[in-house]
């Protein structure tokens, strides 16, 4: 059995998930914490 | 540990930690993973997909370390009454549970052409399948908290119950007859060669503080929920 | 003002999200769900290890066994060295299977896994032929603890030595 594809999967398989951790958590993150400083100036 | 009781003080902390984590996290984990690659000897029956190992073990560490720090954080909400833990225990959840699943997934690649299955319902499969059923009834548990930011008790009972199943991951290899082999890491040495083992290492370490940016990033984002939800609150009141 | 109406829906996930229900129901029927999934995956869990347990054979229980010919089952054991006799087509494959007190030949068609050599553990699904041969329709090859480079492997390349001990238990 070839073993290229089996590598390319799992690395890509770790890829996409880390990857889409990493942006919803800091786009979660910059939008909550801009909204509340936009909040707090307010008067 | 009640110095980071008050949020302002952690966010102080957190603040700067979160791209440092972040950064070498990242370095290290890509570093590990090109090493791992590019740079690593054939294994004597696996071939190639030893590389696997780079991804699969790191993933395997943090789901069920993640499930430790929320049975952890959750015995600390319960007992001390600190405002941080429950916070920090929701945060680890999604992380925990995304790694779960990577190792779940990557587990089965690397068992198609090595044993010659995707899945079998031997202990340690199994068990880590649970694992991740675990986290998806914690996620849920905590989602329908009734305050932002407040895991209710019920999700913290929950995950300090659901503690039981990382001894019997651990042990599963060995009180059942298992196609997944024994533990090549214990406190006695390594069965894993250095050349595998040093990017191992490295591997875990990058992932491990890339985990610990992402429950900060979480838990700033939480507070910050709290105080849009306490200020909106006053304004309704005005 | 535009941002306030996103405040307002962000604060909504813990208001009434679901078809207008309460919150305390909502929590109620979360809660159902979570427990339900896990004595779910316990019940598959005990009927996966229990349907393992009444299939399986070793060559010594398989000779004890009496199994009718055609019947599914599986058999595990170890792959008993120079046993191992490949077809001139490629895919066809015979070998012997052995445990401590009895040995069981085994056919199989198609591509084995990496792990498959001499020495190394082995599980077959399949049926005996009436002829006394068990013939697999899929092979899993069990993996040691140990990971050695190609190069540094001391022993012969197409064995699996140490694996002996953990199945001979």
């Amino acid at each position: 059995m070839p073993h290229l594809p089996f590598i390319i999967a799992a690395f890509s398989v770790t890829g996409v998930g880390m990857l889409w951790l990493t942006v919803s958590s800091y786009l979660a993150m910059r939008r909550s914490e801009a909204l509340a400083d936009d909040l707090r100036q307010q008067p | 540990m009640h110095r980071f009781a008050n949020p302002a003080r952690f966010l102080r902390l957190a603040r700067p930690l979160t791209p440092a984590l972040f950064w070498l996290g990242l370095l290290l984990a890509l570093g590990a993973c090109l090493w791992g690659l590019f740079a690593v000897p054939t294994e004597r029956l696996m071939g190639d997909t030893v590389k696997i190992i780079f991804v699969h073990v790191p993933s395997a560490w943090l789901g069920m370390g993640g499930w430790m720090g929320i049975a952890i954080a959750s015995l600390v909400q319960l007992v001390w009454r600190h405002p941080l833990a429950g916070i920090a225990a929701r945060a680890i959840a999604v992380p925990g549970a995304t790694f779960a699943a990577i190792c779940l997934m990557t587990g089965s690649i690397w068992g198609r052409p090595t044993w010659g299955t995707w899945w079998v319902w031997d202990g340690r499969l199994t068990s880590m399948l649970v694992l991740f059923f675990l986290y998806l009834g914690y996620i849920a548990l905590a989602n329908a908290s009734s305050e932002k930011g407040d895991t209710s008790r019920v999700a913290a009972v929950f995950g300090i119950i659901g503690a039981v199943n990382i001894p019997i991951i651990n042990r599963s290899v060995i009180w059942w007859e298992s196609q997944h082999q024994k533990a090549s890491i214990t406190l006695g040495g390594s069965s894993i060669d250095g050349a595998y083992l040093a990017p191992l290492f490295v591997a875990v370490a990058g992932f491990s503080l890339l985990f610990g940016a992402l429950v900060l990033m979480r838990m700033r984002a939480a507070l910050a929920e709290m105080r849009i939800d306490a200020r909106m609150r006053r304004m309704a009141d005005d | 003002m535009a941002h306030r109406k996103g405040v307002s829906t962000t604060l909504d996930t813990n208001g009434r999200w679901w078809f207008g229900m309460k919150p305390k129901h909502q929590r109620l029927v979360l809660a159902l769900v979570a427990f339900v999934a896990l004595i779910g995956a316990g019940f598959i869990a005990a009927a996966a290890l229990k349907e393992e347990a009444s299939y399986f054979y070793t060559p010594a229980t398989m000779a004890k066994a009496k199994i009718e010919p055609g019947k599914a089952v599986r058999l595990g054991g170890m792959v008993q060295k120079g046993s191992i006799v490949r077809g001139a087509d490629g895919v066809s494959i015979t070998f012997i299977v052995q445990d401590r007190d009895a040995t069981q030949k085994v056919a199989y068609r198609g591509i084995t896994p990496d792990l498959f050599v001499e020495g190394s553990g082995v599980v077959a699904d399949g049926r005996l032929r009436p002829d006394g041969v068990f013939v697999a329709d899929s092979l899993l090859a069990k993996h040691d603890e140990n990971y050695v480079p190609k190069e540094l492997a001391d022993i012969d390349m197409n064995t699996a030595e140490h694996t002996k001990d953990t199945l001979s238990k």
